[in-house]
């Protein structure tokens, strides 16, 4: 293909004419690698969750199909099985669809970095593709963005490898996910994502609609850099390693059509509602586009929508916005607007419905008021319950009678507890394993005062395990609810433990050079691949890796150890690892910044201070600090007393007078004794 | 086996039009007026016919109508393709009585006294098998195509007859049929033409580039102008989506304010219409309108979007007692004919598919 760039006219038009026969595939990732969901998706993956009465993943085949895919490759991982069952049945695996779909599913996918280094293994995407996840509902026509990317991609030679596909739309707008908002600099001529170019916008309406065009390249890219996790690791890597690699991101802006990802139920309730206001046409309610048998409803006026054998009782009003299942009965004078209520649902006298999500086989009776909820399969509400905003009842959970939840109430049959138990393989544990979990679970009585005295089910609460998303894992309906005083320490938080992380990935990989015996060049080169991974500066970087190499021994044998045994272990580490300071030490702002370091670390450590002028004896005689920046530092850099009674202590300056003698002599002995 | 292989081409070519049915109008499938459409049915009845397996004219009919009931189903506001799978319906019942030697004209004929004897017989007399059937089906079918070939020039044809020397003539949105019954005009005839814009989707726009290129004189007025400059219009000449049963259209929107202030003006109102377009739906008081793609306000509304509901019917309806006359491609017809049209199209049993 790179070939193909300054050819005669002649070759563009027959490789034109390859490119067109060649079949458009896409990648479609089934599954969200987080936990937004749970407890829902606990029982059911959230690809296959019920938007306007058709699962979420059959929109997203839907899109892909209309805009001309041929070849789907659907990747799944938590509850894969039902998803393939899903998609047998569904009409996407009829052969005559236009659109083959290959369900892949492993275990071990645990991000989308694993899905495209799969992708890549097995050699499945032959040229540009569509990547996007199983929950994305849309109806844009990227078979402009398509054309864009490739005539670029045919004019830079490959330079491009993704075009990333964005709506406008204004801030505060309610299909913008207030967790992913962005703020986007682009080039503004090329429409390149860019850093720093001469002249760029940086602009703040645009919706991420989370669909990529890809190039072959990105599951190239991926496999090169086994750090990257997800798409934003991969862009801002690209990003940064604009100028080395040369590789670049493009956007795509359009006006209209429409494209949300569901990624939380705020989401999922606003995107459910412009579903139900035909804002996603033609993929309406009434089209019926999974030619389901039964599945067809009829449309009237304020999108009032109907399916079969719907039963309405006498003064029951269906306002606007409501959709409808088959075979769902309602009984007299409810007032029911902007819901959707599935299939085979029964709903009693005097109830009010309002932005209701209720999903199949769903019983409520007389007397119950609903805001702003998303009810499950099977759940059952009892006589005069109150749901207020954003209660989520979960699969067939019992609530009532006479009850009001509070807001934001979440309640399911898996207990938290129980959550927490098979906390660390969650991934793996498919539905045999749900079923284990299930016996093992001791037991608990019901509390009536959470769900009333019929009621079944527990108040869910996320629990405190998880490391990275703990804040977002909690709130199923986004960050919306308590906007933003947080924010700024919860980024500084984030950017310390990032810190923190980076110190444990250089350690692991110090140590596995030790174990492994690699070669310091290559230790340097995934050093490096970190720092672009956790965006450390170079700064940064060096205090780290002197940090890390000096608590080494305390690492490996315990902060017990006297100062004797700790030099005795660290010095020749230092010898060995000089190579990989030296890489980083180079300017001699460097040196006072490792100096710096070395400083921190023993004043943290008193007990070792004896040790330090040894360990800078060390790092003079690798070469890897220069006599005048440890002269430097010594006159200039005592900050405060602790430091320079430190200093005082060790005597540096009449220690350091004795080294330049010796090392003098060395340098007339042609280095006699190297080792001291 | 080749038969199997037939078997699964005709079906793909079947799913391929019912899904390009679906995403008809949405931008994203190819953009069709009704008159493709109709042929696009018919080419594919044609196959259907001529690959899928059947014995009798009953079980071709049978197949017929399941595969019409899908299509009709999957785009309920394209009627053209219900229209057409009733006309290839009349045709095998036709052709199927010419066989068995009956004259189709006692067939037609209807009396009460028939309908009261004649009881449950008409599924039952089409299980005879004939040697020649298909062949004959299919000629009849080519037949068929080539009036619907030729449908837009019928009507341009008879543009001389109906459009006068220096009258204004008033049209609304975009109909191919109206421009070419306008060009047609222009030929021999000095006339302006006023076009109603027609928005959000603003077609009139189209319409008006399309006829001043060939040297008409073309003003364009907001939809809001219509009834102030309908004094100074000597004829209006629409097209329609589909005419319904009793006479009524149902047409653009805005075609229903169009012909309430023709009326109040006495200004006739001409509406061009092929015969595919004829569909035996009626549609009385209950009517809904018909909302299609609001993405295309999107634009305009982009700002307030989140608080606002968008209502954007495409459709209107238009009663009979508004309507002038039909120029249909075999000739002018009154409203109040329309019915009799209907019998000769289509068998009364088909009506409801």
């Amino acid at each position: 293909m790179s070939s193909r760039g300054g050819k005669q006219k002649k070759g563009n038009v027959t490789s034109e004419q390859e490119e067109e026969e060649q079949p458009l595939q896409a990648v479609l990732v089934a599954d969200s690698f987080n936990r937004r969901f749970f407890p829902i998706s606990k029982d059911q993956p959230r690809a296959l969750l019920p938007l306007g009465n058709v699962a979420m993943i059959d929109y997203t085949l839907e899109f892909l199909t209309s805009t001309g895919v041929q070849e789907t490759f659907v990747f799944c991982c938590w509850m894969s099985n039902k998803i393939k069952d899903h998609l047998l049945k569904s009409k996407w695996c009829r052969p005559t669809s236009p659109n083959v779909v290959h369900i892949i599913t492993s275990d071990l996918y645990r991000s989308l970095g694993d899905v495209l280094r799969d992708v890549d293994a097995k050699n499945l995407v032959r040229n540009d593709f569509i990547l996007v996840y199983g929950d994305v509902v849309s109806n844009i026509d990227v078979s402009q963005a398509l054309q864009e990317h490739r005539h670029r991609r045919k004019v830079d030679k490959n330079i491009s490898v993704m075009t990333m596909v964005f709506k406008e739309s204004s801030p505060g707008h309610k299909t913008r996910c207030e967790e992913d908002d962005v703020i986007v600099a682009m080039d503004s001529k090329s429409k390149r994502f860019s850093m720093v170019t001469d002249e760029f916008e940086i602009r703040h309406d645009l919706l991420d609609c989370h669909i990529s065009i890809c190039s072959p390249q990105v599951a190239e890219l991926f496999t090169d850099n086994f750090d990257y996790q997800t798409r934003n690791d991969f862009v801002r890597g690209i990003l940064v390693n604009e100028e080395i690699l040369g590789n670049q991101i493009h956007l795509y802006v359009t006006q209209d059509g429409y494209g949300a990802r569901v990624s939380n139920l705020q989401m999922y309730d606003s995107v459910s509602l412009d579903m139900v206001r035909r804002w996603v046409y033609p993929l309406t309610p009434e089209a019926n586009f999974t030619d389901q048998q039964g599945q067809g409803c009829t449309h009237s006026r304020h999108n009032v929508y109907r399916g079969a054998e719907v039963s309405l009782g006498h003064g029951s009003q269906m306002e606007e916005n409501v959709l409808i299942g088959r075979d769902t009965s309602i009984g007299a004078n409810c007032h029911i607007s902007n819901s959707v209520i599935g299939n085979n649902c029964t709903i009693g006298d005097n109830v009010v419905l309002d932005r209701a999500h209720m999903w199949n086989n769903v019983h409520v009776s007389s007397n119950v008021e609903i805001h702003q909820s998303v009810v499950c399969d099977g759940a059952v509400v009892k006589e005069a319950v109150r749901l207020n905003k954003q209660c989520v009842l979960a699969y067939n959970v019992v609530i009532g009678p006479n009850l009001s939840l509070p807001e934001g109430t979440v309640v399911s049959m898996h207990h938290p507890e129980e959550e927490e138990e098979d906390d660390d393989d969650e991934f793996l544990s498919d539905d045999q394993e749900v079923g284990h979990s299930k016996d093992k679970t001791r037991q608990k009585a019901f509390n009536p005062a959470e769900v009333g005295p019929e009621g079944k089910g527990y108040i869910w609460k996320a629990s405190m395990n998880d490391t990275e998303d703990e804040e977002l894992a909690q709130c199923l309906w986004g960050l919306v609810l308590n906007p933003d005083p947080e924010s700024d320490s919860e980024s500084e938080a984030s950017e310390e433990s990032q810190d923190r992380t980076f110190q444990l990935e250089v350690l692991g990989t110090l140590q596995r050079g030790l174990e492994e015996n690699i070669v310091c060049d290559n230790l340097v080169l995934e050093i490096n691949s970190l720092k672009y991974a956790y965006n450390i500066t170079l700064k940064e970087v060096m205090q780290i890796l002197t940090r890390v190499v000096l608590e080494y021994p305390f690492q490996q044998q315990g902060t017990q150890l006297t100062t004797l045994q700790y030099t005795g272990s660290l010095l020749p580490l230092l010898k060995t690892w000089s190579p990989v300071f030296k890489n980083y030490i180079k300017r001699a702002q460097d040196h006072l910044d490792c100096l710096s370091a070395v400083e921190e670390l023993f004043l943290e450590q008193d007990t070792h201070q004896t040790a330090m002028v040894k360990v800078l004896m060390k790092m003079y005689q690798l070469e890897i600090l220069e006599e005048e920046a440890i002269l430097k530092w010594f006159s200039t850099g005592a900050t405060n007393d602790k430091s320079r009674q430190l200093r005082k202590n060790q005597g540096v300056m009449r220690r350091m007078s004795l080294w330049r003698k010796e090392s003098e002599e060395d340098e007339s002995s042609e280095e006699g004794e190297c080792g001291r | 086996m080749p038969g199997a292989d037939k078997e699964t081409d005709l079906t793909e070519r079947i799913e391929a039009f019912l899904a390009d049915l679906k995403r008809g109008g949405s931008g994203t499938g190819p953009l069709r007026g009704s008159g493709e459409m109709a042929r696009e049915t018919t080419y594919l009845l044609r196959r259907i016919t001529a690959q899928a397996r059947w014995s009798s004219a009953g079980d071709l009919m049978e197949i017929i109508r399941n595969e019409g009931r899908r299509m009709t189903a999957a785009q309920p506001s394209e009627t053209t393709v219900g229209n057409m799978v009733r006309r290839v319906l009349k045709i095998i019942r036709e052709e199927y009585a010419r066989s068995r030697g009956s004259s189709e004209e006692t067939e037609q004929q209807e009396s009460l006294h028939k309908l009261l004897t004649a009881g449950e017989l008409s599924e039952e007399n089409f299980r005879q098998h004939f040697v020649h059937l298909k062949a004959n089906v299919i000629e009849a079918i080519n037949e068929l195509l080539t009036e619907l070939d030729g449908t837009t020039d019928n009507i341009a044809m008879q543009a001389l007859e109906h459009i006068h020397s220096n009258e204004v003539i008033m049209t609304v949105g975009r109909s191919r049929t109206v421009e070419a019954f306008l060009k047609d005009a222009a030929r021999k005839r000095k006339f302006h033409v006023i076009v109603a814009e027609c928005a959000p989707f603003c077609q009139g726009h189209e319409m008006a580039t399309g006829l001043s290129k060939v040297g008409i004189e073309t003003t364009v007025i907001a939809d809001a102008a219509i009834f102030a400059v309908m004094s100074r219009v000597n004829k209006v000449i629409i097209g329609t989506q589909t005419v319904l049963a009793n006479g009524g259209l149902r047409a653009v929107n805005g075609t229903h304010s169009v012909a309430l202030a023709a009326r109040h003006h006495s200004t006739p109102l001409i509406i061009c219409a092929p015969m595919f377009k004829l569909s035996p739906q009626v549609f009385t008081t209950i009517f809904y309108p018909f909302p299609g793609s609001f993405s295309y306000c999107l634009p305009v509304l982009r700002e307030i979007l989140s608080k606002v509901n968008v209502h954007c019917p495409v459709f209107d309806y238009v009663p009979p007692e508004l309507i002038t006359l039909f120029i249909s491609n075999i000739g002018g017809n009154a409203p109040s004919y329309i019915y009799r049209l209907m019998s000769e199209l289509y068998h009364p049993e088909d009506h409801k598919l």
